[in-house]
């Protein structure tokens, strides 16, 4: 084994990320590291690169224990890797990037006649196209993708990990690196790959782990044991059963909210949807598939090229989340609460608040604290919400009842459509039905709200129908039977009906 | 790519033309403007901008500020004053001390804000008033006048319209130049500038980097403060107190990112040349000199939309 994974376990406030997660891998092979988002893939990727650190358990490598302090240790140990974050320095030239651990130097001056030269070697390998003195802003993003897998191959390491190299290549540019990938595994490199490709992973992975909600579902199984189903079936695993809310009585007479062969300079390609007064639509889809970019399309984050978006049976165009909001009554629950939903250093009064500034507003404009707090009250209690006090500050909540802050400031506002995407990742099983009641609750009062979740059980627990994206198109629609064995094979084929009809990107 | 858009592409064309439009106006408008004596003085006076913007251009590259800038000059023009009069000590050691004491105090502000993880400009305000301190509390305010006359001379005199003074900027440009172009160390301020995530991964010690580009940022501001002394001919305590302004107009005026990851030496040079040139055109035309702070104010602010708007129109953004 060049590289084993002992028992490793990881925590973040609120999240076990990895628990008792192990590994091995062996020189000359591609190993594939699946499972679904939140599984704790990039977890673990980066901790045999010196990232994060574990909590507990072991990295060995060729059988000696090491410790990763920072990535410089792990580069020196001789790992490298594509991470899903862009690591580019964008004022420097494509090859300077790309030889950017140990510039070469002449006299102590750094020699750029010779980094491109090197940076050249790697890249005609992927691309011919990448001029190695253009600077790297200039890039197209897949353009970028390709710089950042030519810099890890240059390292010559001889453990290489890549989380979801092909996420924003082309085929061909895909094909190019399968063949390299193979070329390294002959010459005894051992690869990680991470990808949620299922046909990429059959076409080049040896062996495959699969984690499933940080812990491992497999562990190096040879892919020729492996079919389709049944790592589909490790990944998604029969979770802990999620309860089915109760009955609704969405109004399906009513339609709120529809698009009508829309398309966006996102890459969206005929959308047609219909959200009804009351309803909980599923919008279900891998990551990539265009979910969250919907969302924000509608919101006015991307321009609509073609076709119709409707509010109320009236075409519209939303300019900005302000307008949703003010005029449409319509908000939206990121799936990054912490970036994008909430202030943390900001108390559960004026995070639940600040879309009700306006109306609170009294005398010169002034907002009155106690003001504040009894318009606020009434959502924390309704939502239980568990906070010592209106002012603590949201950052010290756990993740649900941070959730649960996200959705009653929509609340507060009014909203009489919700778009939450990803409401439960990172938070635990009750939290995560405290949640779902409480979506069925607000939807049963009325308020329309589309779902966007990568979460199967949840999927089919709360929707009442399940739009199955992929590739920026809505590939199937699956009426909810609330029945998980059922219900998932029917979205798992509607994914696989497409997949099949697209030429294999495999080399 | 037409030849305009290449020529914006170059964050300092623009500050080129107005050079040129500015110096051919007052060339037409004053008639003292292209005296050799009048050159002299210009040239001189550029020679201490120059260090201070570039003391500053090395933190904003790092992707910091070093509010205490003009704080190191005045504790160095004190030292290097004090340790020669009252100590003795001859001028060839002198300046290498002065210079070791203004990277000192750089190394200072570094480590603190490398190890704290504090804003660097919270940081170095503070150290800021502390060197203020320092420099106020050793002089009680009083000037050193007895300067070596080499020092003077060297300050002072010229070979027709160049002071011998503008010798030290050519050569800190020339370096400096070289520096961010071609050395490890000047590559690796400006990737952790760029994105400091990716300069990890890289295996670049962000840590280092910031101390390092602290140290540059003092021994630049020490070069500053030497020059201040030999072209005043006396160690002043008040070295420095007007130089934070100027030390962020002209890496600003000159192109740099102030999100970090890109500085101009050229840009900035060039920034400091506008400055000066608007400085004595001000005095030949017989204006207040206070209205040259309001000019460098809206100046700093045309040059930070005037980038803004290059980087959209080329699409670099």
């Amino acid at each position: 084994m060049v590289l084993t994974i002992e028992s490793v376990s990881k925590a973040f406030p609120g999240v076990q990320a990895l628990d008792g997660v192990s590994l091995d891998l062996k020189p000359g092979e591609i190993h594939a590291l699946m499972g679904e988002n939140g599984a704790g893939k990039s977890t673990l990727i980066k901790i045999i690169t010196g990232l994060h650190q574990p909590d507990s358990g072991r990295v060995l490598l060729n059988g000696e224990p090491v410790h990763f302090a920072s990535p410089r240790d792990a580069i020196g140990a001789g790992i490298s890797a594509v991470h899903q974050e862009r690591n580019l320095i964008p004022r420097f030239s494509v090859g300077e990037n790309i030889l950017l651990e140990r510039p070469p130097t002449r006299g102590g001056m750094i020699d750029y006649d010779t980094i491109n030269r090197d940076a050249r070697k790697w890249l005609d390998m992927l691309d011919r196209g990448i001029d190695t003195r253009a600077e790297v802003r200039t890039l197209s993003v897949a353009q970028m993708q390709i710089v950042e897998i030519a810099k890890a191959l240059s390292l010559e390491a001889k453990i290489l990990l890549m989380d979801e190299p092909t996420a924003s290549i082309t085929e061909h540019e895909t094909a190019a690196l399968f063949t390299l990938l193979k070329r390294l595994r002959e010459n005894g490199v051992a690869i990680i790959f991470v990808s949620h490709k299922l046909e990429e992973v059959f076409a080049i992975a040896d062996r495959v782990t699969v984690l499933r909600d940080g812990k491992n579902a497999a562990v190096g199984e040879p892919m020729t044991t492996m079919t389709r189903d049944k790592l589909v079936s490790l990944m998604i695993g029969r979770k802990e059963r999620i309860a089915v809310l109760g009955e609704r009585n969405a109004d399906m007479a009513d339609v709120v909210l529809e698009a009508r062969d829309l398309s966006t300079s996102d890459g969206h390609r005929n959308i047609d949807l219909a959200l009804h007064r009351g309803e909980i639509l599923g919008l279900y889809g891998l990551v990539g598939a265009g979910r969250s970019e919907l969302a924000r399309a509608i919101l006015g984050g991307a321009e609509i090229t073609s076709g119709e978006l409707r509010l109320h049976d009236k075409p519209v165009r939303i300019r900005d989340m302000h307008e949703a909001l003010s005029k449409y009554r319509l908000g939206y629950i990121s799936e990054d609460r912490k970036a994008e939903g909430l202030i943390l250093m900001h108390s559960v009064r004026e995070n639940i608040a600040i879309t009700i500034w306006r109306k609170l507003a009294g005398f010169l404009g002034l907002i009155s604290g106690a003001r504040e707090s009894r318009a606020v009250e009434p959502f924390v209690e309704k939502l239980e919400i568990r906070t010592p006090s209106l002012a603590q500050t949201v950052g010290n909540l756990s993740g649900g009842n941070q959730q649960k802050v996200s959705i009653a400031k929509w609340l507060a506002a009014n909203a009489e459509i919700l778009i939450v995407d990803e409401p439960t990742v990172g938070i635990d099983i009750k939290t995560k039905t405290d949640i779902h009641e409480l979506l069925g609750e607000i939807a049963r009062d009325g308020v329309s709200i589309i779902l966007i979740s990568s979460d199967m059980p949840e999927m089919v627990a709360v929707a009442d129908r399940i739009l199955v994206m992929h590739g920026f198109r809505i590939v199937g629609e699956v009426a909810n039977d609330h029945q998980y064995e059922t219900a998932s094979k029917a979205i798992m084929a509607c994914i696989h009906a497409v997949e099949d009809d697209e030429p294999t990107s495999a080399g | 790519m037409p030849f305009l858009r290449r020529l914006l592409i170059v964050e300092w064309s623009g500050l080129a033309v107005a050079i040129v439009l500015g110096s051919v106006l007052l060339a037409v408008l004053t008639p003292n403007f292209m005296t050799e004596y009048n050159i002299y003085v210009m040239l001189r006076s550029f020679c201490v901008g120059l260090l201070v913007g570039f003391a500053q251009m090395v933190t904003l590259g790092v992707g910091q500020m070093n509010i205490s800038v003009g704080a190191i000059g005045g504790l160095v023009a004190i030292s290097f004053g004090g340790m020669m009069e009252a100590l003795g000590v001859p001028l060839v050691l002198a300046v290498p001390l002065a210079i070791a004491i203004g990277a000192l105090c750089g190394l200072i502000n570094g480590v603190l804000t490398a190890r704290t993880g504090i804003n660097g400009f919270i940081i170095t305000l503070a150290t800021a008033s502390a060197f203020t301190g320092i420099n106020l509390g050793i002089t009680e305010a009083i000037p050193f006048y007895n300067m070596p006359a080499a020092l003077v001379a060297f300050g002072d005199e010229r070979f027709f319209a160049f002071p011998y003074l503008l010798i030290a900027p050519i050569i800190v440009t020339a370096l400096l130049m070289l520096f961010f172009a071609r050395t490890v160390p000047g590559r690796q301020l400006l990737a952790v500038g760029g994105n400091p995530h990716a300069a990890d991964l890289s295996g670049i010690s962000r840590e280092r980097t910031i101390v390092l580009a602290h140290v540059l940022s003092g021994g630049l501001a020490a070069i500053a403060a030497v020059l201040a002394v030999a072209q005043l001919g006396s160690a002043q305590p008040s070295i420095g107190a007007d130089w934070l302004l100027l030390s962020f107009a002209a890496p600003i005026i000159g192109g740099a990112a102030l999100t970090g990851g890109y500085v101009s030496v050229v840009g900035t040079t060039l920034a400091v040349i506008l400055i000066a040139l608007i400085e004595n055109g001000m005095v030949l035309a017989n204006v207040d000199p206070y209205w040259v702070q309001f000019l460098l104010g809206a100046l700093i602010l045309a040059a930070v939309w005037l980038n803004r708007w290059r980087a959209v129109k080329t699409g670099t953004d």
